[in-house]
């Protein structure tokens, strides 16, 4: 099967793959900047000790969850319109893909200030530490040693997730390469050729993901 | 019944057994000891073959270990006792101890339990039958291994450091149950450091360092005229612990 | 203004009912087929065959690799190309299975490596084959570890059904794609599809979390 790629037609699309490609990067690079945001908002949000001001925090994190990102997705792009909001396309998938990706980020970092030892906090407090002392200096460094691999791990997850805008008709790399399949009617070409992008987004994060962890791993904690 | 000629075993380019030859006859109490990375619980666990070997012999109940598909019979035979327990924790202690029976002996349930039953009593145990290893101390623990591996009615009982990861409190209820099973007339070969328990029951003590089988002798012999340096270097150094 | 556009989206109520008895339909059995075969690829995973391992692992990576609307779209457009032909559901149902199983096989082999080696020890010295260790012995605690995880994987599948949308099955996203067609208010038609997701998905996300801290309190 793959012995009979037309692997002109390929070359001929290249540059709109490559286009395809860079779209795809900036617009999982500034979701992930958008969801960054989002993630450390809600975590702070949701850790600190007012019940009132952490419900927003959790019906935020658990409706993102527990619903598609394809449905978030044509909320937005059916529902803006309605409101009389007007955006590009491609604005209003960073937006979803943005809120998507920092519900997640949100439960990360959660949890990996959740898995510094209460000693630690202690250990603070009896040197007088005030709270956001404690935070910035103990909790977080440590916190952030443990998100990293994770976060990259939901780099990864955005990525992906970002070929959903393909649908509501975003030129990215997905549907730079349905373009060899509806011009030419070579599926299998267009189809080819996007996988590989996605797989070298893939490797790249894997093996930074990889060498992260082999450097910064903690002594005396794997 | 445990027949060791000119056995070798290399971890890459690291000797650990050198040129074993040893007999341990029916009835027999061997007790192992040496200095860590002496290779003692390697030579253990090669009589059942969780271990294999690179060169020489080594019969156990007439069955050569180079035979693998005479091995799976012979775990049968040759009951093993772990430093760690090793208990299944999803396992109830009487659910650890019949497994094996139902599965490899192909007992019926209610024939394994009324075996397990009566070896969970045996090593004092009646009132823990349902309980899993997370809710049992580890002494307590280390005596369901034990009905564990005699629920199998092995020929052979193996003890790789059955105490050393115990609370010193809770050592003796474990040697209680293996003087029992020394005096029963089981066969076994037990890796320790606990003295006492060689000096009770054993019929020989072997020391072992780096590899080799440095000396043999009756406990008597062993504790009182060591032949060897090293041999009263190392219990100078454990008897004044 | 509201209550108008409510009353004519649910107008469209057999249309949202199937696509939700699509979702589930179409979720359920790829879960099925995805959990048996993920258990398999989980086993040859932490095998002892090293080069089976291997190849199964770089299939698997293809898969975690890109996106799953590209990985529908393989089933449904190259696959014909050798011949395969496949209606909507059955891609669907391929595609949906594959992955999942691709996912929870990783999830099982890393179960298995977490199972302590002394267990497999132990069992190995009282004479099971190799089989029966893992069936009896590191398998039941494997499935205890990795649980919560199976869970979460199961919404993650639930809710990545909604992809196959794309090639025309009437799922409940595409029910909820339909009606903005002909009810122009996606706030109220696409609210109410989260609604449906969030129905099946929310207990699940709940029952993850109580495993999780389950696990953590009774078993280490």
């Amino acid at each position: 099967m793959l012995g009979g790629l037309n692997t002109r037609v390929m070359l001929e699309y290249l540059p709109e793959i490559w286009q395809g490609f860079l779209a795809t990067l900036f617009l999982s690079a500034a979701s992930f900047v958008g969801a960054m945001v989002l993630g450390v908002l809600a975590c702070a949000l949701a850790i600190q000790p007012l019940r009132w001001l952490r419900a927003p925090a959790v019906v935020y994190v658990d409706a993102i969850r527990a619903t598609p990102l394809l449905a978030q997705l044509y909320f937005l792009y059916f529902g803006l319109p309605r409101l009389g909001v007007v955006l590009p396309e491609m604005l209003i998938g960073i937006i979803a893909l943005s809120l998507n990706s920092g519900a997640y980020m949100a439960e990360i970092i959660r949890s990996g200030i959740l898995s510094i030892p209460r000693g630690q906090v202690e250990a603070g407090m009896s040197t007088g530490l005030s709270y956001l002392q404690r935070m910035r200096l103990i909790v977080l460094p440590q916190a952030l040693r443990v998100t990293v691999s994770p976060l990259i791990g939901q780099a990864i997850v955005l990525i992906k997730d970002s070929s959903l805008l393909s649908l509501i008709s975003v030129v990215e790399l997905t549907r730079a390469g349905q373009r060899i399949a509806i011009d030419r009617f070579m599926p299998v070409e267009g189809l080819v050729a996007t996988a590989l992008g996605y797989l070298v987004l893939y490797y790249v994060l894997k093996s930074a993901a990889g060498a992260w962890q082999a450097r910064n791993s903690l002594p005396g904690r794997g | 019944m445990i027949e060791f000629s000119g056995v070798n075993k290399w971890f890459g380019s690291l000797h650990v057994l050198r040129d074993i030859s040893l007999t341990v006859a029916r009835g027999e109490v061997v007790v192992v000891c040496g200095p860590s990375g002496s290779g003692k619980s390697t030579l253990i666990r090669c009589i059942n073959g969780l271990e294999p070997f690179q060169s020489g012999r080594l019969l156990v109940d007439g069955t050569d270990l180079a035979d693998r598909k005479a091995l799976l019979r012979l775990r049968t035979e040759v009951g093993f006792v772990f430093q760690s327990f090793n208990l299944y924790p999803h396992k109830t202690a009487l659910e650890n101890v019949t497994l094996a029976p139902i599965h490899v002996r192909r007992l019926s349930r209610a024939q394994a339990e009324e075996r397990g039953r009566a070896l969970l009593e045996k090593v004092g145990l009646a009132d823990k039958m349902d309980s899993y290893p997370h809710q049992l101390s580890g002494g307590q623990q280390q005596r369901v291994a034990i009905a564990r591996s005699l629920c199998m009615q092995p020929k052979i009982m193996l003890f790789d450091e059955p105490t050393s990861a115990l609370d010193p409190e809770m050592i003796n209820e474990v040697l209680d149950v293996m003087v029992g099973l020394a005096r029963e007339g089981m066969t076994m070969m037990v890796v320790t450091h606990e003295m006492g328990f060689a000096r009770k029951v054993a019929d020989r003590v072997i020391f072992m360092d780096r590899g080799a089988i440095v000396e043999t002798a009756p406990p008597e012999t062993f504790f009182t005229a060591p032949a060897h340096a090293r041999t009263r270097d190392f219990l100078s150094k454990i008897l004044h612990q | 203004m509201v209550w108008f556009y409510l009353e004519r989206i649910f107008g469209y109520w057999p249309v949202l009912l199937k696509g939700m008895g699509m979702t589930i339909g179409l979720s359920l059995l790829s879960l099925v087929i995805g959990v048996a075969i993920g258990f398999g690829f989980g086993i040859i995973r932490a095998g002892r065959n090293r080069w089976a391992a291997r190849a199964l692992g770089l299939y698997i990576d293809f898969f975690r690799a890109t996106p799953f609307l590209v990985q529908v779209f393989i089933v449904f457009f190259i696959l014909p190309q050798v011949g395969i032909e496949l209606s909507a559901f059955a891609a669907g149902v391929v595609a949906l299975s594959n992955m999942a199983a691709c996912f929870i096989g990783e999830i099982v082999a890393a179960g298995l490596k977490a199972v302590p080696p002394g267990q497999s020890e132990a069992a190995l010295a009282s004479g099971m084959t190799r089989a029966q260790q893992m069936r009896l012995v590191v398998m039941p605690q494997a499935v205890r570890i990795i649980t919560p995880s199976l869970v979460g994987q199961f919404v993650l599948l639930i809710k990545d059904s909604s992809v196959v949308s794309a090639i025309g099955l009437l799922d409940l996203t595409r029910s909820g794609w339909l009606i903005v067609q002909s009810v122009p208010n996606g706030l109220l038609v696409f609210g109410i599809v989260g609604v449906g997701y969030f129905i099946i998905c929310y207990p699940l996300i709940h029952l993850s979390r109580r495993l999780e801290r389950r696990g953590q309190a009774a078993f280490l």
